[in-house]
């Protein structure tokens, strides 16, 4: 039997959204819990595949992909690159920026002023284009964008946190996968 | 400046109980380094002396306009509290060598009041020892999850978790040999000492030896995870920073096989959000109280749009307005059957001569003529007698 739930989760994952186990959202953390068992998620899975999506079980966090992209290369070589520039700036941010992480705006906005290293990554990311001059305004849209890609969520509205999701495991995966020559990497100064 | 020692501990309870407000002040800031003198003076209330006399007795040190609690004192505070930042092994080692000094004086010794003083010394630095030990093993944990969590500078958290490892080994080795101490190295003296509190003091020393080689194999797991965490931490930063520079010189497509791990992927969210047309159902657009509302609230929006001007007709001219009469004189058969009935004619004769009032031609009054007939037959007598008059033959008609 399929789960009465099947709709829910076809309409959050066919917008390239993501199911994450720490999501802040008790609906979707129970929507987790129902894809986890795993007869629930063989069925659904078949089921899927029929109108050509396939669900796919990553590492604490579930999306759907297909077997033909419906994007081409270079739309996903400009958003990967987006994403470089963006790990780039929050790792800037805090080293120990990754899955459960816990960051206001303001932290953000706060650490512009003595770090000039961020401040400068800041000015080149791309994602949030050039238009806004104000620091706070640059770091709301930088959020915005991670929110949109649902890599990171509102968790507590009244002051402002937002925690990084277990779906930032698929960009450190995507990360890790692309293969470096290694005497290309040896052109590369320390 | 000579440096005084107070004469004895009252003295030095006096001293610290007097400042206690500057000194529990101090320690609150010790991590700061920077506790200004002058702060300090409204402290004292302004008493320089009370300040003097402290860093006389060696308690504070003064370092320019900067004040500090002299180490010795600062350390005693902090093991005393057990927030103290180093782990002192030291003191396990010296107390080991110290009993195991004991024991042999002990042997040595045949005055039992003095042996007894060294046995005294001996179970007093057994408590210490398990004191100690558990601390230490207490302070290491804590320090490794501080060091892990809040260590901001990356290279220096990796090796400030690798010498915490390495204190843990010296932890390990240190507990080892105090086991050693107690199972093998004084045979003699064990199996001699009929002491009581000794036996049970070592009883008690053995369980929290016990307890500590548990919490230093549940440490030494938690550091070999951290430092995992660390090494996959600075794997992944050494990539993202490589990637970034390729990408910075526009060599990433043809030096690295991102496109081909790209092409592989055909994640959702790398596609454009479509939108999707779909049409009404007509069964919910007719039936559902929510469609109609719908309806109502789409249609207010065009009525607003698209303004209706109503086109005025021109003004009508009065002369279409007066009354005209147009007369038509209609012939009325009854009456002209009537007039018939009244006559000895025949019919088409009658008709031809009769006067209706108005013009009527040959071809209509020959119409009439047969109109009568049909109309009336039964009160007219058809004959069989025919006339011909201009082509139009016809039967003679009299009254009945």
């Amino acid at each position: 039997m399929k789960t009465k739930y099947t709709s829910e989760i076809f309409e959050i994952l066919r917008r390239g959204r993501f199911i994450c186990s720490n999501s802040p959202d008790d609906q979707i953390r129970m929507l987790y819990g129902i894809l986890e068992e795993e007869e629930t998620f063989i069925e659904l899975q078949s089921y899927f595949n029929h109108i050509n999506y396939h669900l796919e079980h990553g590492n604490e966090y579930f999306y759907f992909s297909r077997s033909e992209s419906n994007a081409d290369l270079d739309r996903k070589l400009k958003k990967t690159f987006g994403w470089i520039d963006l790990l780039d700036f929050l790792k800037t941010f805090d080293l120990s920026f990754d899955i459960g992480f816990r960051f206001s705006p303001a932290e953000i906005t706060n650490q512009l002023k003595n770090n000039a290293d961020l401040k400068n990554k800041l000015d080149n990311l791309k994602i949030i284009g050039a238009d806004k001059r104000n620091y706070s305004e640059r770091v709301k849209k930088v959020i915005e964008q991670l929110v949109k890609d649902d890599f990171v969520a509102l968790e507590n509205e009244m002051n402002e946190t937002y925690k990084v999701l277990t779906s930032f495991n698929y960009l450190k995966e995507l990360v890790t996968a692309i293969n470096i020559p290694e005497e290309v990497e040896n052109e590369i100064p320390e | 400046m000579n440096i005084q020692s107070f004469n004895d501990i009252k003295e030095l309870l006096a001293a610290l109980r007097r400042e206690d407000k500057l000194l529990y002040e101090m320690f609150g800031k010790r991590k700061s380094l920077e506790f200004k003198l002058s702060y300090a003076r409204e402290l004292v209330d302004y008493d320089e002396a009370r300040i003097e006399y402290l860093i006389e007795k060696s308690v504070l040190r003064q370092n320019g306009g900067l004040l500090e609690i002299d180490d010795l004192y600062l350390r005693f505070f902090e093991q005393v509290l057990e927030v103290n930042e180093e782990i002192n092994l030291a003191s396990i080692d010296e107390n080991i060598k110290s009993i195991q000094e004991n024991i042999v004086y002990f042997l040595n010794e045949n005055n039992e009041h003095r042996k007894h003083a060294y046995l005294r010394e001996i179970k007093r630095t057994f408590r210490k020892i398990g004191i100690v030990t558990i601390r230490s093993v207490i302070d290491l944990r804590r320090k490794v999850d501080n060091t892990f969590k809040n260590e901001p500078n990356f290279k220096n958290k990796q090796l400030k978790l690798k010498h915490l490892d390495e204190k843990r080994i010296m932890v390990r080795k240190l507990q080892g040999q105090a086991i050693e101490l107690i199972n093998e190295n004084q045979p003699v003296f064990f199996k001699t000492s009929q002491d009581e509190e000794l036996k049970r003091i070592i009883t008690e020393l053995k369980i929290q030896l016990n307890e500590c080689s548990h919490n230093l194999i549940e440490i030494e797991k938690q550091i070999i995870n951290y430092l995992n965490q660390i090494k996959q931490q600075g794997l992944f930063l050494e990539k993202l920073r490589k990637l970034k520079y390729l990408k910075a010189h526009f060599t990433i497509e043809a030096e690295t096989d991102i496109e081909e791990q790209l092409s592989k992927n055909n994640l959702l969210i790398f596609e454009r959000r479509q939108s999707e047309p779909l049409n009404l159902s007509i069964d919910f657009v007719i039936n559902d109280e929510r469609a109609f509302e719908a309806i109502k609230k789409a249609a207010t929006n065009f009525k607003t749009r698209i303004q209706n001007i109503p086109q005025l007709a021109e003004t009508i001219a009065t002369d279409f307005l007066d009354n005209n009469v147009e007369q038509e004189i209609m012939i009325n058969l009854e009456e002209v059957r009537n007039h018939f009935l009244a006559t000895g004619d025949n019919l088409f004769s009658f008709i031809k001569n009769y006067n209706f009032n108005k013009e009527v031609s040959f071809e209509e009054r020959v119409t009439i003529y047969c109109q009568l007939i049909s109309l009336y037959d039964r009160e007219l007598k058809v004959t069989n007698e025919y006339e011909n008059l201009k082509g139009v033959e016809y039967a003679m008609v009299y009254p009945k």
